[in-house]
C-alpha cells in the first residue's frame, strides 16, 4: 500500500511499476480530500467525474507503455485563482460565484498535456490578498500539523493539501510570499518562480507585477519537474521572459561545495523572531556549511522599506484590476437596484470581503491625484533600490539564506483583529517578489511542534541553483520526511 | 462670423481615429463594421478575469505612420498606461492609454483657411498623438431596448485609436474645420484611418474659451463633446462662442464644463460641470512592457510613407503649372491626386486636364457621393476624351455631357461620340442652316452687332450651338456667323 505521503518520484515508479493505477491514485487523493473536509477545509471545489475520466485515459497510456511526463497520471490540485475551462473559478470570492471560464490558464494547459489530473481547486484568501486563509468566503483552512493553527496563507489550501497526502503537488500563486509562507507553516516545498517565468495568462490578477504562479511538493526535486511543465515563455503574457526552460529536476546531485550561502544581517536580528524559528534556521544553515557551502554575511540595506512599498504597490496595482468586477458581465450582481451607481456599489459591497475591500481602498488612495507621486511614484522608486541591493548581494553570493517567516503558523483569529500585524509576517518574503527573484521555503525542522521554513532566494533565472542547494539539505536531513498527525 | 470683435477666440481640437487594423489594439478579436452585438469579441476584451492585453504591432505601425505625417517627434520609448473609471461599456474598469510618455509629440499641420482662392496656410501645432483603446457603446435609446434598461454592446471595446490633440491654436470655426479636413485627409491619405465621421471611426472633442483682446492668460475653457459632422462643428463652435460672449459681456464667469450641442435647435446642453477635474489615477500599466522602437525602425516607416498631400501639391504647382488653390482641390485625396497624374501624362497639356478634372469629374463625384475610386472613369479615357476636343471631332459641350457616363459607366470616349452621334459638325454645309435659321430669328441682335456691339456674337453662337445640340464645332460657327453678318452688311 503507498502511503498518502508518497512524493512525486515514488508515485512515478509505483505507476510506472504497474503496482498502482492512475485511478486509483485520483480514488485515493479525492477520498482524502472528502475526510477531511471539515478538519482541513484545503478544498473549495472538487472536480470526481473530470478526475476520473483523465485517469482513465492516463492509465490507458501508461498501459502502452507511453506516459506523457513525469506527471502523467498523477493527481494534483490547483488553487482557486487559476481558471480552468468549463470549471467554476472563484478566487474564494462571492463576486464571482458561479463564474465558469470559457479558457484554461496556460500553467492549467500545461499541466493537463503533460497528463495530471487535476482533482480540484483549493482554498485561498479571497483573490490572494491575505496571509493565513482566513480571508475566504468558503471559511479558513486548517494547518494539518494543528488543526487550531492557520495553513498560512494566501494559498493555505495547496499548501495543506500537499501537507496532508492528498496530493504529491500542487500550484499556487505567490504576490508577497503566499507560496513560501504557507509551505513554511505546513511543512513543504514551495517555490515562487522568476517573475516571468511562467505564464500569467489564466491567472486572476491581484497584483500584476508581483503575482506568479509556483509549485508545492513533497520534495525540491519534485517541485523541479513540476516547475519544468508549467513554465516558458507564453506570447499571451506580455510580461513573459524568453528564456527556455532548464531541466529543472536533472544535475541535483547533492554537490554544494564552493557554493556561497549569503545571510543578510537585517534578516537575522533576534527582535521580532520566534526563537525556535531562529535557531532552526541558523542550524540549517549550519548544515549546508557542513555539506561544504561558503557561509558569508550579506547586506540589504533597504530591507526596512520592503513591507511598505510592497503594500503601497500591490494594494494600487490591486486596485485597479479589480475594478472589472462590477456585476455588469459575469459573476454576482445586486438585485433589486435603482440605478447605475447603486448597482455598482450593492454589488461590490456585497461581494467582496473586508480585507479586499480595504485593500481597494488604500490602493486607490496610494493612485490619487495628490498622492500618486508620494505613495505610488515612491514606492516603485524603492523597488529599484531594492534590486540594486540584491545585485550587490548575489555579486558575493550564490544564494541568500533566511527564515521564511519570523513565526510558525499562528492560531485561526489571533491576526484579524490587526491588519497591520497580519502583513508584517510577510516580511521576509515580500523583497523577492518586488525584485522579481525566485525563492524557495524548505522544512528545515519546528518548533512548538509546529514547522519552520528555510528560505532561499537566488539571483533571476536561478531556480535551477535554489533546487540544488534544498536537494542537497534534503539529502542530508529529515525534515521533508515529516508528516503531520493524521487528520481526522 | 469669423472673428468676434471684442474677444480672441482660442480653440483646441482632440480627434480620436480608429486605425485600419484587422483585430483589436489588445486582443484578436476582429475590427468589424456593423457585426451584430458582442460578436466581435474575446476574453481579453470582455474582461474575464486571468486575461492579459498583447500589442497589435500593425497598430503601432499606422500610429507611427500618422505621427510621422504631421511632422511628430516619435518617442523610441513610450509607456502604457491605465486610465481608471467605472462604466458598463469600458469592461476592466480601465482604458488602456498613454499618459505621461505618449508615442509622439511636437508636430504641425499646415491648414488653409479662407474663401476659396484667396486662402492662406496657418499653422496648427499638435501637442501629441498617442494609442489607446476604445470603450464599448451603450445603448439607451428607449426605442431600441425598451424604457429603464441600457444595453452594452462590446464590439467596440477595445478597438485601436490614436488620439490627437492639438495646441490651442486654432482661432476661428472656420479654421476648426478646415484643421479637421486636412487632418482627415492626411489620415486616409496614409491608409492609416477610414476617417470617416458617419461611422463614427473620427470623433472629435472641442475646447474653447474666449479672452479679450491683447490679453495672454487664457480664458475658462469648455469641452464641446459628440462633434460628429463637420456641419455641426462649425455651428456648434459658433453656438458655443456666442453664449461665452455674451455671459462675459454681461459680467458674468464662464464655468468649466462639459457640454453638448443639439443640432436640431442650436442650443448648448450643459452635460456635467467640472468643478473638480476627473481624476483617473493613471499608472503604467504593468501588464505591458515599454513600447520600444529602434530609430531605424522608425525611419523605415517613414520611408514607406507615399507622397503627401503638402509635397504633392507644391509639386503639381511647380510641375504642372497650377495655382495654389488648383493644386490644392486636385491633391485633396491620394486617389483624385494620382488619378489626375495618371490622366496628365497622356495628354499633352496637363493645364487642360487639370481643368477637366476639377470642373467636370469632381462635380460628377459630389453629384453621386462618391470617390474616384469608386467609379469606373480611368485616366486614359478622360485623356482621350479631351483629345476628341482638342482634334476638333467633338465639342467641349458633348464631351462635358458624357463624363456622368464614364463615371457612372466606363467606356471608350471615341467609341461613344460615334454612337451617340456627338461629332462635331464644322463643315459649311451643314451649319449653315442652322446659322440663316438663328440669324432670322434674331434681327435686332444682328443689327445690334453690326451696331458695334461685337459681344451679341457670344450670344447668336450660343443659339447656334442650342440649335445644333451642342454638335456644332464653335470655330467653324463663329467664322460663318461673322462671315454671314459682315457681308450682308457689306450689302
Amino acid at each position: 500500500m503507498l502511503s498518502p505521503f508518497a512524493n512525486l518520484s515514488e508515485l512515478r515508479a509505483a505507476l510506472d511499476g504497474r503496482e498502482v493505477t492512475s485511478a486509483e491514485l485520483v480514488e485515493a487523493s479525492l477520498g482524502r480530500a472528502q475526510a477531511t473536509r471539515d478538519s482541513l477545509n484545503a478544498f473549495v471545489r472538487l472536480r470526481p467525474e473530470a478526475a476520473r475520466a483523465a485517469a482513465a485515459t492516463a492509465d490507458a497510456r501508461l498501459a502502452s507503455g507511453a506516459p506523457r511526463s513525469a506527471l502523467d497520471g498523477i493527481p494534483v490540485a490547483i488553487k482557486d485563482v487559476m481558471v480552468h475551462r468549463g470549471e467554476c473559478t472563484t478566487c474564494a470570492s462571492r463576486i464571482l460565484e458561479g463564474f465558469v471560464s470559457p479558457y484554461s490558464a496556460t500553467a492549467v494547459e500545461k499541466l493537463e498535456a503533460a497528463g495530471a489530473v487535476i482533482v480540484g481547486s483549493t482554498n485561498m484568501d479571497e483573490f490572494a490578498m491575505g496571509s493565513s486563509t482566513e480571508h475566504s468566503c468558503y471559511g479558513p483552512t486548517r494547518n494539518p500539523w494543528n488543526t487550531a493553527c492557520t495553513a498560512g496563507g494566501s494559498s493555505g489550501g495547496s499548501a495543506a493539501a500537499v501537507a496532508a497526502g492528498i496530493v504529491p503537488a500542487a500550484l499556487g500563486t505567490d504576490t508577497g510570499g503566499s507560496i513560501r509562507q504557507p509551505a513554511s507553516f505546513c511543512g513543504v516545498v514551495g517555490i515562487k518562480p522568476t517573475y516571468g517565468r511562467v505564464s500569467r495568462w489564466g491567472l486572476v490578477a491581484f497584483a500584476s507585477s508581483l503575482d506568479q504562479i509556483g509549485v508545492f511538493a513533497r520534495t525540491a526535486a519534485d517541485a523541479g519537474r513540476v516547475l519544468e511543465v508549467i513554465a516558458g515563455h507564453d506570447e499571451k503574457d506580455s510580461t513573459s521572459v524568453p528564456e527556455p526552460v532548464p531541466a529543472f529536476a536533472k544535475a541535483l546531485d547533492g554537490d554544494v561545495s564552493g557554493l556561497v550561502v549569503g545571510l543578510p544581517r537585517e534578516f537575522m536580528v533576534e527582535e521580532g523572531l520566534d526563537a525556535g524559528v531562529l535557531a532552526a534556521v541558523r542550524e540549517a544553515v549550519e548544515e549546508l556549511a557542513r555539506a561544504g557551502a561558503e557561509v558569508r554575511e550579506v547586506s540589504l540595506p533597504h530591507t526596512e522599506y520592503a513591507v511598505a512599498t510592497y503594500y503601497l504597490i500591490a494594494t494600487a496595482e490591486a486596485s485597479s484590476n479589480l475594478a472589472r468586477y462590477d456585476g455588469v458581465r459575469y459573476g454576482r450582481r445586486a438585485a433589486d437596484v435603482t440605478g447605475l451607481t447603486d448597482m455598482y456599489t450593492r454589488t461590490r459591497a456585497q461581494g467582496f470581503g473586508v480585507e479586499v475591500k480595504r485593500r481597494i481602498v488604500l490602493g486607490t488612495y496610494v493612485l490619487s491625484a495628490g498622492y500618486y507621486d508620494a505613495y505610488y511614484r515612491k514606492a516603485q522608486q524603492v523597488r529599484t533600490l531594492l534590486r540594486r541591493d540584491f545585485e550587490r548581494a548575489f555579486a558575493g553570493c550564490d544564494v541568500i539564506a533566511t527564515p521564511t517567516s519570523p513565526e510558525v503558523a499562528f492560531r485561526l483569529g489571533a491576526k484579524t483583529d490587526d491588519p497591520l500585524r497580519m502583513y508584517l509576517s510577510d516580511i521576509y518574503t515580500v523583497s523577492a517578489n518586488l525584485a522579481g527573484l525566485p525563492g524557495i521555503s524548505i522544512p528545515c525542522g519546528s518548533a512548538g511542534g509546529l514547522p519552520v521554513g528555510l528560505q532561499l532566494l537566488a539571483a533571476p533565472l536561478r531556480e535551477a541553483t535554489l533546487l540544488r542547494v534544498a536537494d542537497a539539505f534534503e539529502r542530508r536531513t529529515e525534515h521533508h520526511r515529516c508528516t503531520p498527525p493524521e487528520a481526522r | 462670423m469669423s472673428a468676434h470683435p471684442d474677444y480672441e477666440v482660442v480653440i483646441g481640437l482632440e480627434v480620436h481615429a480608429q486605425l485600419r487594423t484587422e483585430s483589436k489594439l489588445f486582443s484578436p478579436a476582429p475590427v468589424r463594421y456593423g457585426a451584430p452585438p458582442n460578436h466581435s469579441v474575446h476574453p481579453i476584451c470582455l474582461a474575464l478575469p486571468g486575461v492579459l492585453p498583447v500589442l497589435n504591432e500593425r497598430a503601432v505601425e499606422l500610429a507611427v505612420r500618422a505621427a510621422l505625417a504631421t511632422h511628430c517627434t516619435v518617442h523610441e520609448r513610450s509607456i502604457f498606461a491605465r486610465k481608471n473609471y467605472f462604466y458598463p461599456d469600458l469592461p476592466k474598469g480601465y482604458q488602456i492609454s498613454q499618459y505621461e510618455e505618449p508615442l509622439a509629440t511636437q508636430g504641425w499641420l499646415d491648414v488653409a483657411v479662407g474663401p476659396d482662392a484667396e486662402e492662406e496656410l496657418t499653422r496648427v501645432r499638435l501637442t501629441r498623438i498617442h494609442m489607446e483603446e476604445d470603450a464599448g457603446k451603450s445603448i439607451h435609446d428607449a426605442a431600441v431596448v425598451g424604457s429603464g434598461v441600457t444595453h452594452v454592446d462590446l464590439n467596440r471595446a477595445g478597438v485601436p485609436l490614436i488620439e490627437i490633440v492639438s495646441e490651442p491654436d486654432i482661432r476661428s470655426p472656420e479654421q476648426a474645420v478646415a484643421y479637421l479636413r486636412t487632418l482627415r485627409s492626411v489620415l486616409r491619405y496614409i491608409d492609416v484611418s477610414d476617417a470617416d465621421m458617419e461611422r463614427g471611426n473620427f470623433r472629435c472633442d472641442a475646447n474653447i474659451s474666449l479672452r479679450p483682446r491683447g490679453r495672454q492668460e487664457l480664458g475658462v475653457r469648455t469641452e464641446l463633446k459628440n462633434l460628429n459632422s463637420f456641419r455641426f462643428i462649425q455651428a456648434a463652435l459658433e453656438a458655443e462662442i456666442a453664449r461665452q460672449a455674451e455671459l462675459l459681456d454681461e459680467g458674468g464667469e464662464v464655468k468649466q464644463a462639459t457640454l453638448a450641442f443639439d443640432p436640431a435647435t442650436g442650443r448648448i446642453r450643459v452635460l456635467r460641470l467640472k468643478e473638480n477635474a476627473d481624476d483617473y489615477r493613471y499608472f503604467p500599466d504593468p501588464d505591458l512592457v515599454p513600447l520600444i522602437l529602434a530609430r531605424e525602425r522608425i525611419e523605415a516607416v517613414r520611408r514607406s510613407l507615399p507622397e503627401l498631400a503638402e509635397a504633392k501639391c507644391e509639386r503639381f504647382q511647380r510641375e504642372y503649372a497650377l495655382s495654389a488653390h488648383e493644386a490644392r482641390a486636385l491633391t485633396e485625396t491620394r486617389g483624385l491626386s494620382e488619378f489626375f497624374e495618371a490622366a496628365a501624362r497622356e495628354h499633352a497639356a496637363p493645364r487642360s486636364i487639370a481643368n477637366w478634372v476639377l470642373r467636370d469629374v469632381l462635380r460628377a463625384l459630389n453629384e453621386r457621393g462618391v470617390e474616384i475610386e469608386q467609379t469606373r472613369l480611368e485616366p486614359a479615357a478622360l485623356a482621350a476624351l479631351v483629345r476628341l476636343v482638342d482634334e476638333g471631332r467633338t465639342t467641349t459641350q458633348s464631351a462635358r455631357g458624357l463624363v456622368p457616363e464614364l463615371v457612372e459607366r466606363g467606356g471608350d470616349p471615341a467609341a461613344l461620340v460615334g454612337e451617340r452621334g456627338l461629332e462635331a459638325v464644322s463643315d459649311a454645309g451643314s451649319l449653315e442652316p442652322a446659322v440663316d435659321a438663328v440669324l432670322g430669328a434674331h434681327p435686332d441682335d444682328v443689327a445690334r452687332y453690326r451696331s458695334g456691339e461685337k459681344k451679341v456674337l457670344n450670344f447668336l453662337m450660343g443659339q447656334v450651338m442650342r440649335h445644333t445640340q451642342g454638335k456644332a464645332d464653335p470655330a467653324a460657327v463663329r467664322r460663318i456667323l461673322v462671315a454671314r453678318m459682315e457681308a450682308e452688311e457689306d450689302g
